[in-house]
């Protein structure tokens, strides 16, 4: 198996953050916020030292779990610090973008890569529709046709006009192209029924986040099936699975840092008032009706706009958990029961501290990354 | 509405259906290998200018056309058919098997036209290429449309009219890379547009960057989400780069969509 890690670039405040979505600026910490950065480059260093085969960054918005809106701007330093590993986007949201320019903007990390991109390309969770007005019913619509486009993009030598439902170009014709031949590979997300037999139907990598492994193992049983109907065969190397991971020396000093450390709401934390949460949610989730609630759409769906409340996670748990001999054996158990072979581990709880995330990731390093190999 | 009519020409009753008037050049259809068939597209077009969509000799209820043995034999009576109707300079647009035959027909009177549509043209084919073939109505609808539950069933073309049709369809389409045309190609000053949908299953729509590297002025257009039949497929979609590519020609890239929300 390859364990890939995902840098969200996190803004860890020992100060209370409202939790809310939006978040106002008048919170942020510009010292704090630089420091997220800095962090996140000094731990992937370490991480691509300890072997991890993938580094990825993703775009969200408006929000202290991540200081990538423009993740493709992270990912451009990232491809001067990290020489060997894939370097992943999973990844822009393409209802909120140009899919041209994804197209262009992925085919340059591509050549500084030396050819090291994957090109993940994901719809959005509801609220960053609310970003730059998306229109919630027509992203999934919007989402097909971009990643269609971007592909054509990579793949159609000369130049060409879009003629889509959403999109529309007279002309197109990306410099620079990808590195990679045709184009590097493709990885959509599959975390509703739709968006795994898109994936299926597309022959594009699938990847699923945060889901508890007999969801999971749905998910993928559904991307085979629809992959056999289009005439192919997936690989384990096709199929990604993204949860949260806390490495301790022992399963109960792991969960007391979970309880304590990762996922901690300060005492005091301001809650918006019931009566200003906007109440799009319900709307706003029903296309996907069906479909496996994301951590991010469960909680938006839970409560409109509050971010996900330290309870909430513990609630949910993180997928992976525990001393190294513990967390080798649910990464064992998710592979058996889905057949996944990467794993992209999110080490950065909204509240874990630097030297802690550096501990869990070392002891992972050591002691679960050898073996995760040999799967 | 569309009206059917006859013209004599070249020897030949040829049936058309016209309809639509306006101020610019009359727009010229050259349907495809199934025949004249009216499609959403051709309503479109219709609301601003004049649409005769011919009916080429040897296809429908008109006799077995054994005297064409080369493509730009029917594209001579086609060009004919349009000037027995008192029309000089005129719009063209050929469908599939049409495409070919619009080819031809720019290339005999590139003066008379003043700008070339190819829908899914089957002019240029990847050598070997193989008529896909359907046994079923459903597999026919599913080799045209990309979505072939969209659109009402129909029955598979009648065997007679296919034993009529086809072998001049074949005689007139070969080779799968026409050297002849290809040159030809290369020298005309006709603005063109070549449209494909990027879900065609008849001719892959690869095919269209060669067009784009042959023709001086080729602009190619993928339609998404549409299969061999776009104009039935996407109608809308079609019509409204063909109307603009017709209306402007190479000035259609420049974007005239406004972005103003309020003054």
């Amino acid at each position: 198996m390859e364990a890939w890690i995902f840098f969200p670039v996190t803004y860890v405040s020992d100060r209370p953050l409202p939790q809310v979505w939006p978040l106002p600026a008048s919170v942020y910490d510009r010292a704090t916020g630089q420091a997220a950065f800095a962090h996140a480059l000094e731990q992937m260093e370490f991480a691509e030292s300890l072997g991890f085969d993938g580094v990825d960054v993703a775009e969200h918005h408006y929000a202290a779990a991540s200081l990538t809106p423009n993740p493709t701007v992270m990912a451009g330093a990232v491809s001067q610090r990290i020489k060997k590993a894939r370097i992943a986007m999973l990844g822009s949201t393409v209802p909120l973008t140009n899919p041209v320019r994804v197209a262009e903007e992925y085919a340059i990390l591509d050549n500084l890569t030396g050819g090291r991109l994957v090109a993940g390309m994901l719809r959005g969770t509801p609220n960053e529709f609310l970003t730059y007005g998306t229109n919630s019913d027509e992203s999934r619509a919007m989402y097909e046709e971009g990643v269609q486009l971007v592909i054509k993009a990579w793949t159609e030598p000369e130049p060409f006009g879009w003629q889509g439902r959403h999109y529309q170009y007279r002309t197109v014709s990306v410099w620079p192209r990808p590195l990679q031949e045709p184009h590097p590979p493709v990885l959509v997300s599959g975390n509703s029924a739709d968006a795994a037999t898109f994936a299926g139907r597309t022959r594009l990598m699938m990847g699923l986040s945060f889901m508890p492994v007999h969801l999971a193992a749905r998910q993928t049983a559904l991307y085979r099936q629809t992959a056999a109907r289009a005439g192919w065969e997936p690989g384990a190397m096709d199929m990604l699975y993204r949860g949260f991971i806390h490495v301790a020396e022992t399963d109960e000093q792991a969960a007391a840092e979970v309880a304590h450390t990762y996922w901690k709401v300060p005492e005091g934390t301001p809650q918006p008032a019931p009566e200003v949460q906007p109440s799009y949610s319900a709307e706003a989730a029903a296309p996907d009706a069906g479909g496996v609630a994301t951590a991010e759409r469960a909680a938006v769906e839970a409560n409109t706009s509050r971010a996900l409340s330290g309870e909430q996670f513990a609630k949910m748990g993180l997928q992976f958990c525990g001393s190294p001999d513990t967390v080798f054996a649910q990464i064992e158990r998710l592979r058996d029961e889905t057949g996944i072979g990467i794993i992209d581990f999110v080490f950065q709880g909204p509240s874990l501290p630097h030297a802690m995330l550096m501990r869990s990731l070392e002891l992972f390093g050591r002691h679960v990354l050898p073996r995760m190999h040999e799967l | 509405m569309f009206e059917e009519d006859h013209v004599e020409a070249d020897g030949f009753r040829i049936r058309f259906a016209s309809a639509g008037a306006g101020d610019g050049a009359p727009l010229v259809h050259l349907h495809g290998a199934g025949g004249l068939e009216l499609t959403p597209a051709h309503d479109l077009l219709a609301r601003d200018r004049r649409v005769i969509a011919f009916e080429m000799p040897g296809f429908g209820d008109s006799p077995a056309n054994t005297r064409h043995q080369r493509m730009p034999d029917l594209a001579r009576t086609m060009l004919e058919a349009v000037t027995a109707l008192g029309i000089e300079t005129f719009d063209l647009m050929g469908t599939s098997f049409g495409g070919k035959a619009a080819l031809w027909t720019t290339l005999l009177a590139p003066e008379r036209v003043s700008a070339l549509v190819l829908e899914a043209p089957a002019a240029i084919r990847p050598e070997g290429h193989a008529p896909p073939q359907a046994a079923t109505a459903e597999e026919f609808a599913a080799l045209f449309h990309a979505h072939p539950e969209r659109v009402p069933p129909r029955p598979l073309p009648d065997p007679a009219l296919r034993e009529k049709t086809w072998p001049l369809v074949m005689r007139l389409m070969a080779p799968d890379r026409d050297a002849e045309l290809e040159d030809a190609m290369g020298s005309l000053q006709v603005p063109v547009l070549a449209v494909f949908g990027d879900r065609d299953r008849v001719i892959p729509p690869e095919m269209g960057r060669i067009y784009k590297r042959l023709l001086p002025s080729c602009h190619l257009l993928f339609v998404y989400d549409a299969g061999h039949a776009i104009s039935t497929d996407r109608p809308e979609a079609f019509t409204e780069a063909v109307a603009d590519f017709l209306a402007r020609h190479e000035r259609f890239v420049v974007s005239q969509r406004s972005t103003m929300l309020f003054p």
